[in-house]
């Protein structure tokens, strides 16, 4: 379980709030996709769920855990897929993964099934060897799924997983992301995929310049508009809404 | 021609990492100006040590030539010099821009003709070849207008030809790597180019040393200086022969005021324009198309048999911590500019030292300065000179001082992860000191074979050296860690154009240098040389160290990128 509580952050070197008193309460079992447009927060809001940032007030809970309070509890709980694939390009995937897997503590023989397991379905297992500088952008993000599988967290959360992965690898990670929910896991993602949206998440939520704009359902946000249109629609609209409220 | 100046603009930004126009009405904050007038000053003490270098040579040249009346053969020397120089170094600069990212991709997508490319990427390289060629040329002109007062034409003749000299053999350079680029195709890789050009830049640095050890070496003979350096036998008189530009630039600049002069120079301008300009109109079709595909990479893959063994044998836990050491050292040694600025250091030093010593033998042993050092070293000195120098070996590979900005693009995933920043932080500074510990090795080793120092002697040395390696290690991760270099482009700014790693170099070399000078002032004996400048320096490292986790996990938990 995830829950943000009034979090407001406001980078170093910018006056604007990035994220303006969030609030948002996400359950285990649950698909959750949290949209908005470019620079509306979201990855903003992700790195202070997993701790990458610094909140300037409010908080993060994972578990129930405070992430200000007691970080390395929450993080052990977190899986993170980040938006930027482009890391550690000297080293090889394997090297990767064994320093994920040694960082978060996984035995040899539970990283060695994981690995065969989530590598197999995303289509890298044959290619483990190679280093990851030699990888396509869609191949790092498998990579970067697998590694943060690779604790079997209770939290997964990802930034714009679906961008660079080809429709197989997509319906793959897809048919991870229904499986680990329907173990009673959280899966929280964000995305500019609305059809993805549309037909994977039980709940979601929409972040328009650093404020929550709506929370709930799919079903619940076409009874508030008034609308049977498609989620791009509603949410175009929305965004477009918020613009003007703003001018 | 409009896109032409606008992609000369966009690879001197690139290339020089020059920062773009201020935002209206912003000004730069007291650490910004800071930064950049220590970063003018480090640029000007490097320019200032190879000035120096070559003001000696020239003088002593001068002197040597004057009484013959072959002054005007230092300027010949000088455009040689200048001709080789800029042919090794615009050989190697154009070798590792050759293609900068992906970013060369993006633009053969455009509407841009070949010849504005491969043009506009010839003068990014050709701008620091041109000062550099300025640089050099100038000592000449000030040395010789000071003592022979030719005219302002001697000047003007001058400054045209130092920047006319570079441009040929540019040319030259991408005469042979477009072709070689074209054909190679595994030499169509950044990885490769940035291994040879490392190993040659290395060897010819070597070769440089050497020659110019060979002059310095002979500075107080005139005769050997005329014969070798200015003599019609010698290598730079056979040279400028059979160079035109560089005898036009001799022919211009010594009779500046003449109609041979002006004709020398006009020779000159069409014989090293020509070469660019053949380059850019000829080859430059073929320059776009060597691009295309440049950085392909082909997988190896696995069968499902082998995957499944490779996951079986590969996939072992180990500590979390040994597991994050590890990464610094492959992140570190596998990327070939900061190997060869880093760790390499350890053994390029030495090597660079030994050519210094084996071509300056002779000179080393008659100098009178250098039977004192051999009766210091003699005389129970020979611990505090090794610690010494093994200190400053094991501080130098810029490890510690750049660590932090070095792994910037990481540090969003990493602070996800369950890790204690210090844990993380530490795992650098463990990878600093097993290379401090080398350094110190090496250091002390080369100076016990080279004084032939007893066992007491060695093992201060190293406790010396491995403490004050230790202790700069330990400064240069907390000044990393307050200021790290968070964003840049290429991986050679979080080294190489990294404040950091200057001030840890120079603070190093001040350090040594302050220790060396209380020892010898205080006459500070064996024991008080370990207790000083071996376990002192420990003790405070190890407060260093006490106080490191509660700053670490402050300074990571601000650092946004």
């Amino acid at each position: 379980m995830i829950e943000l509580e009034g979090i407001s952050k406001t980078y170093a070197k910018s006056a604007v709030k990035a994220v303006d008193g969030l609030s948002l309460k996400v359950d285990n079992g649950e698909i959750f996709g949290f949209l908005g447009p470019n620079g509306a927060g979201k990855t903003t809001t992700i790195k202070l769920l997993t701790g990458v940032l610094r909140a300037d007030s409010g908080s993060a809970k994972v578990d129930g855990i405070d992430m200000a309070a007691s970080p390395l509890e929450a993080k052990r709980r977190i899986g993170y897929v980040t938006d930027n694939p482009e890391i550690f390009a000297r080293l090889k995937a394997a090297e990767y993964l064994n320093f994920v897997a040694d960082v978060y503590g996984v035995d040899s023989a539970t990283r060695q099934e994981r690995i065969g397991k989530y590598a197999g379905l995303l289509g890298i297992k044959d290619v483990l060897n190679a280093s990851i500088g030699s990888y396509s952008h869609g191949m790092k993000q498998k990579l970067l799924v697998t590694g943060s599988l690779i604790h079997d967290p209770e939290n997964w959360i990802l930034d714009e997983p679906m961008v660079g992965l080809d429709p197989k690898s997509a319906f793959s990670l897809k048919e991870i992301m229904r499986e680990r929910a329907a173990s009673g896991k959280l899966v929280f993602f964000s995305t500019h995929v609305m059809e993805v949206a549309e037909k994977l998440c039980d709940r979601l939520a929409i972040i328009n310049k650093g404020k929550i704009v709506f929370t709930g359902t799919l079903a619940e946000l076409k009874a508030r508009e008034g609308s049977d249109e498609s989620l791009e629609s509603i949410f175009l609209e929305l965004v477009d809404d918020g613009e003007e409220a703003a001018s | 021609m409009k896109v032409f100046l606008s992609l000369c603009a966009l690879y001197l930004r690139s290339f020089y990492n020059l920062p773009g126009k201020r935002a209206p009405g912003t000004k730069p904050g007291a650490k910004e100006l800071l930064k950049e007038a220590g970063l003018l000053l480090v640029a000007l003490l490097a320019v200032a040590n190879v000035g120096f270098i070559f003001v000696m040579l020239n003088l002593a040249l001068y002197d040597a030539l004057a009484p013959a009346g072959m002054q005007g053969m230092i300027i010949l020397n000088t455009a040689v010099v200048v001709t080789a120089l800029t042919l090794i170094l615009g050989f190697l600069t154009a070798l590792s821009t050759y293609f900068l990212s992906d970013m060369e991709l993006q633009l053969l997508s455009m509407p841009i003709k070949p010849r504005a490319l491969l043009g506009a990427k010839f003068v990014a390289v050709y701008a620091s070849e041109a000062a550099f060629s300025l640089g050099l040329m100038a000592v000449t002109m000030v040395i010789f207008g000071i003592k022979e007062a030719p005219g302002p034409l001697f000047y003007l003749w001058g400054i045209l030809a130092s920047l006319l000299l570079p441009l040929p053999v540019l040319a030259l350079s991408y005469l042979v790597q477009i072709p070689l680029l074209s054909l190679a195709r595994f030499l169509r890789n950044k990885q490769a180019i940035l291994v040879i050009g490392g190993i040659l830049g290395v060897v010819l640095a070597v070769g440089f040393n050497l020659y110019f050890q060979s002059g310095m070496a002979h500075q107080a003979d005139p005769e050997w200086l005329a014969k070798n350096f200015a003599g019609p036998d010698s290598l730079i008189a056979r040279l400028g022969q059979v160079y035109p530009p560089a005898q036009y630039a001799w022919r211009a600049m010594t009779a500046p005021a003449s109609a041979s002069g002006a004709a020398a120079i006009l020779a000159m301008a069409i014989a090293c324009l020509a070469g660019p300009a053949l380059v850019v109109a000829l080859m430059s079709g073929m320059y776009a198309k060597s691009l295309i595909g440049f950085n392909e990479s082909h997988l190896k893959k696995l069968d499902a048999g082998d995957a499944r063994s490779f996951i079986g044998r590969r996939m072992r836990s180990s500590s979390a911590f040994l597991s994050m050491v590890k990464r610094e050292i492959r992140l570190m040694n596998r990327e070939p500019i900061y190997l060869l600025n880093g760790p390499l250091i350890i053994v390029l030093m030495p090597v660079i030292f030994a050519v210094m010593i084996i071509v300056q033998r002779d000179a080393f042993l008659s100098d009178p300065d250098m039977a004192g050092i051999m009766a210091l070293l003699d005389s129970g000195r020979g611990a505090l000179v090794a610690g010494l120098l093994g200190g400053f070996l094991g501080s130098g590979t810029s490890i510690a001082c750049t660590s932090v900005s070095r792994d910037a693009k990481a540090l969003p995933f990493i602070k996800s992860l369950p890790v204690r920043p210090a844990d993380y932080l530490l795992a650098k500074l463990a990878h600093a000191l097993i290379f401090g510990a080398a350094g110190s090795a090496v250091g002390v080793g080369c100076l016990a074979y080279l004084a032939k120092l007893g066992p007491a002697d060695i093992a201060i040395g190293f406790l010396v050296a491995f403490g004050l390696s230790s202790l700069l290690n330990m400064g240069g991760l907390w000044l990393d860690t307050a200021s790290p270099r968070l964003r840049w482009d290429s991986p050679m700014a979080a080294l190489k154009q990294n404040p950091n790693s200057v001030i840890a170099i120079l603070g190093s070399m001040g350090l040594m240098g302050l220790l060396g000078y209380l020892s010898f002032t205080l006459g500070l004996g064996r024991a008080e040389v370990a207790l000083w400048m071996g376990l002192a320096p420990l003790a405070l490292f190890g407060l260093l160290y006490a106080a490191f986790p509660r700053f670490a996990a402050r300074r990571l938990a601000a650092m946004e990128t």
